[in-house]
């Protein structure tokens, strides 16, 4: 046993995915999306999951977005109604002449849905995608999650958003932990402390060379989201290792935005493969789990509720 | 038939690749496969689902566990392909997956088309029918809003605002609302309308002025924006406007919802064209039904594009192209020869008039 431990693994993951593939599942999307006059926008969206998803692999092996159109269809409905029953209380505050009491209880409305949305679109996101057919999983308790996030939010309010440093990346580690890969746990090992003096640096230095360090300060970001994630497996691990530079980050904005303005939009897709590629190409991950041994554990979850109220909401998923 | 190849299987209990020898019959229609410690497998052609997933076929079997097969010999993969199409079993969507580069570069040139057509023909249509079921106390409550906030800090000349509103009061202007004209001691040249039926004028306006008949047709054009609920048709236009870019782009990026913006106010731009005719048009009407010399009209433009004008009249920069306007006018004026002779009401507007302009 001792020695398996020791051993130390190899791990690949990429991103495959070829522009031009992508923009036939981006413009036959927005075609049937037009021509169904948006209905078919939870179809649209399973598709292009299923395609980002399907193109990314690990160890050669792709990844599985097993979401439909049809699941995602039914929360959105859902998420529809609650929107709906939301926006209606606004009104009749409005019509009834009280307009201040009507905002102040639709954004409430939306500040209580958020971390039950968070929490929904975690569970099914994680649930709907898998790996060799080994599900994902998120383990998160709603009641404790949507607690958490209230007294993080109450802290942020009360000492004027300096707490929000720590809010994200509480909430970062806590839903992060949660993942399930089989049975292999996530783990997030964020301080508020560090991100705060990091976006205060960042802040400062991006004002100070007139934008120029802003690519510097995203790789700092995204280095300090990817090296606190590691994947466990009882005494086994895999740390992640980000090797993304500013200038990196730098050349990649300034392409995308040049096939952007150039292609009029058209070039969307490629530039969302470039990204992909360019951020799995700068993944490390090293450790001992051996993956060929990782076994099913988590469930099922069909329910698109969150997710789709999230979709709403405008919230970028994390993962 | 039967076609036979190395599989990798996952059974999804465990992430073990099991490699396989993989026999599809064709005639069967049926998956065949036996794993090293000798389970046997029977999928019908069915109940897989095949994907290309990072340029290799994946079979896919059941949904709890999920089962697969992992596939990277291309030929096998293109049989099966085929045999998928001859079957019948590709669903719409790989169809028009399958169609081509060329087919999709078609279908954006289509999307584009029909956002166009949406964008600059029936948005706007909709929205400008949309109005009529905007009840007309939103108009008087929005004008009465801004008038109020932009009046508070304004020089209200109130002797020339008595005059100009007797002025218009021996004025047949086929208003429906009730008007009230004020006049701003600025010199500032323009003036503007409010959708509540306010109209404002500015003394630089009316101190460039040479005749009576200049006046009648700048308030024969601001009422026709009142007439016609111009503000309101342009607010649903610029609204409607901006949210179907927005729920267009709703999916792009910074970037494009910025050009998305600026695409848009220049269609606006063009749309405040179409109302500056149709107040000019009625402006002119108004004139000729109160047997005023519509020369007033065009004389007015000619005036106010003249260098005597100290100030740049704001009124042609927010306004279409003035030369343009003067020769539509001065058409309308030989295709409707008009004869007028002085009486008693003309007399009342010139001696108001010269009150107002001293």
């Amino acid at each position: 046993m001792e020695e398996t431990l020791q051993a130390s693994t190899n791990y690949k993951l990429e991103f495959n995915g070829k522009g031009n593939d992508f923009f036939s599942v981006i413009i036959v999307n927005w075609l049937l999306t037009i021509l169904t006059l948006g209905i078919y926008y939870p179809w649209a969206k399973a598709r292009k999951l299923q395609f980002l998803y399907g193109e990314t692999s690990l160890n050669g092996d792709s990844f599985s977005f097993h979401g439909t159109g049809k699941e995602m269809f039914k929360g959105f409905v859902k998420a529809l109604l609650i929107i709906t029953v939301l926006y209606s209380v606004f009104f009749l505050f409005i019509y009834l002449k009280t307009p201040f009491l009507g905002i102040a209880i639709l954004y409430l409305g939306i500040l209580a849905i958020l971390p039950f949305a968070i929490h929904g679109s975690y569970r099914y996101r994680m649930s709907r995608t898998s790996w060799r057919g080994i599900r994902f999983g998120y383990r998160g308790d709603r009641n404790e999650f949507t607690l958490s996030f209230f007294k993080w939010l109450f802290f942020t309010i009360i000492s004027f958003g300096i707490y929000g440093s720590w809010m994200s990346i509480n909430m970062r580690n806590y839903l992060l932990g949660n993942i399930r890969f089989g049975d292999v746990e996530f783990n997030s090992e964020g301080d508020g402390g560090d991100y705060f003096l990091l976006n205060l640096k960042g802040y400062f230095l991006t004002v100070f060379t007139l934008g120029i360090y802003g690519f510097w300060w995203q790789k700092e970001l995204f280095e300090y989201y990817i090296n606190n994630l590691s994947l466990n497996k009882g005494k086994e691990e895999i740390a992640l290792n980000s090797t993304v530079t500013g200038g990196g980050f730098f050349k990649l904005a300034i392409v995308n935005i040049l096939i952007i303005i150039g292609t009029l939009g058209i070039g969307y897709a490629w530039v969302v493969t470039r990204t992909m590629k360019y951020i799995f190409d700068n993944i490390e991950l090293e450790g001992n789990i051996d993956l060929n041994l990782l076994t099913q554990t988590e469930e099922n979850y069909k329910d698109a509720t969150g997710e789709d109220i999230s979709d709403f909401l405008d919230m970028d998923f994390v993962m | 038939m039967i076609e036979k190849t190395i599989g990798i299987f996952f059974d999804g209990i465990s992430a073990i690749p099991q490699e396989i020898e993989l026999i599809f019959d064709k005639e069967k229609s049926v998956f065949l496969f036996e794993t090293i410690n000798g389970n046997q497998y029977c999928w019908k052609f069915e109940a897989v689902t095949c994907d290309i997933k990072s340029n290799q076929m994946y079979l896919q079997h059941g949904s709890d566990p999920i089962q697969n097969i992992k596939i990277s010999d291309i030929d096998f993969v293109n049989n099966m392909n085929h045999f998928r199409k001859k079957k019948g079993s590709l669903n719409w969507y790989q169809k028009l997956m399958d169609m081509g580069i060329k087919a999709h570069i078609l279908f954006t040139v289509f999307i584009f088309a029909i956002i166009g057509v949406g964008y600059f023909y029936a948005i706007p249509w909709v929205a400008e029918k949309a109005v009529v079921i905007i009840p007309e106390d939103y108009d008087s409550n929005l004008g009465t809003a801004f008038f109020e906030q932009n009046m508070l800090f304004r020089d209200i000349d109130t002797d020339k605002t008595k005059t100009l509103n007797l002025f218009a009061e021996e004025l047949n202007l086929k208003n429906t609302k009730k008007l009230k004209f004020t006049v701003v001691d600025s010199p500032i040249v323009n003036a503007f309308a409010l959708p509540d039926g306010n109209i404002i004028v500015f003394s630089g306006i009316l101190k460039s002025m040479k005749s009576y008949d200049e006046l009648v047709g700048l308030i024969g054009h601001e009422v026709a924006h009142v007439n016609h609920r111009h503000s309101m048709k342009m607010l649903c236009r610029n609204l409607s406007g901006y949210l179907f870019v927005s729920a267009i782009l709703g999916d792009a990026n910074g970037v494009m919802a910025t050009i998305g913006d600026n695409v848009n106010s220049l269609q606006s731009l063009s749309f405040s064209r179409k109302f500056e005719h149709e107040a000019d048009m009625e402006g002119f009407e108004i004139l000729s039904l109160n047997k005023v010399n519509p020369k007033g009209m065009s004389n007015l433009f000619e005036r106010l594009q003249s260098e005597d004008v100290i100030s740049i009249p704001e009124f042609l920069s927010s306004h279409p192209v003035t030369s343009e306007r003067i020769t539509y006018i001065n058409g309308l004026i030989k295709m409707k020869p008009f004869y007028f002779k002085e009486n008693s009401k003309l007399k009342r507007l010139k001696r108001l008039f010269l009150e107002i302009k001293n």
